[in-house]
């Protein structure tokens, strides 16, 4: 008896074991060589730089904050035009 | 200096020796799980990058491999939480099939989409005990959970697929 039949009193039930051989029926034996190597993807992975916020984003924010700080019903309006 | 321990001070030359001596290993264990090549590829990769970006966690007297495994495996779990379309895997054919071929064909895609609907790990416990066979303490070891824990998930797993299929008219 191996391992698989030993999993437990219900596993060794006949409608269990069906069970077991339907997905093996379903999910087919997969390849699992590697095609290539995967090496140059991972480095090209590394190199990359996060994602920069430009200067002139970090400005409109700013702009837009101090304006709806000192002019609150600016929000109302946005809101209505959203 | 070993090669362990160079990779944990951050050598990418140390790195660029492990990858390609466990690139393999890492996909074959993936794809068991992800049961597409192509995510699988990509899954691979996202590990090697994870395993980089975690390297001081790593102790240079630890299983290299059982540890890259367990990051996999987790990549792959989370992959399957997303929900990403899956692939079929089952291929159309050229002509059309006999009867009998037609209702096997409408059973397993039934099974396939049961089987898709239970959570992420116990699909992986299912899959990998059940459909590659792995032995019990591979499988826990990647899991970072027990021999017994694995048992109980595909126990789980069994019990709702039977009770899936029985809702969909499946006869188990």
């Amino acid at each position: 008896m191996t391992e698989h039949e030993m999993l437990s009193p219900e596993m060794n039930e006949p409608e269990a074991r069906h069970i077991r051989e339907a997905l093996k029926q379903t999910f087919p034996a997969m390849n699992t060589e590697l095609r290539r190597d995967l090496w140059p993807a991972v480095l090209r992975k590394l190199d990359a730089r996060p994602v920069q916020v430009p200067w002139y984003d970090w400005a409109l924010i700013g702009l837009s904050v101090s304006v709806f700080l000192f002019f609150p019903r600016l929000i109302l309006l946005f809101a209505y035009h959203l | 200096m070993d090669l362990l321990r160079r990779f944990a001070l951050g050598e990418i030359d140390a790195f660029e020796t492990l990858a390609r001596q466990f690139q393999g290993d890492i996909y074959a264990w993936t794809v068991r799980i992800v049961r597409d090549p192509g995510i699988a590829e990509d899954l691979t990769v996202e590990t090697l990058w994870r395993i980089y970006r975690a390297r001081r966690q790593f102790r240079p007297d630890g299983n290299f491999g059982a540890w890259a495994r367990r990051i996999a495996t987790n990549l792959a779990i989370d992959h399957l939480r997303r929900g990403r379309p899956e692939q079929s895997l089952l291929t159309e054919p050229a002509e059309a099939p006999p009867p009998d071929q037609v209702v096997q064909r409408e059973t397993r895609e039934t099974i396939q989409q049961a089987f898709r609907r239970l959570p992420a790990k116990l699909q992986v416990a299912a899959t990998l005990a059940l459909v590659e066979e792995r032995p019990y303490d591979e499988i826990a070891d990647a899991l970072g959970t027990s021999v017994g824990a694995v048992k109980v998930r595909v126990f789980r797993a069994v019990r709702m697929l039977r009770k899936q299929l029985g809702h969909l008219g499946v006869r188990s």
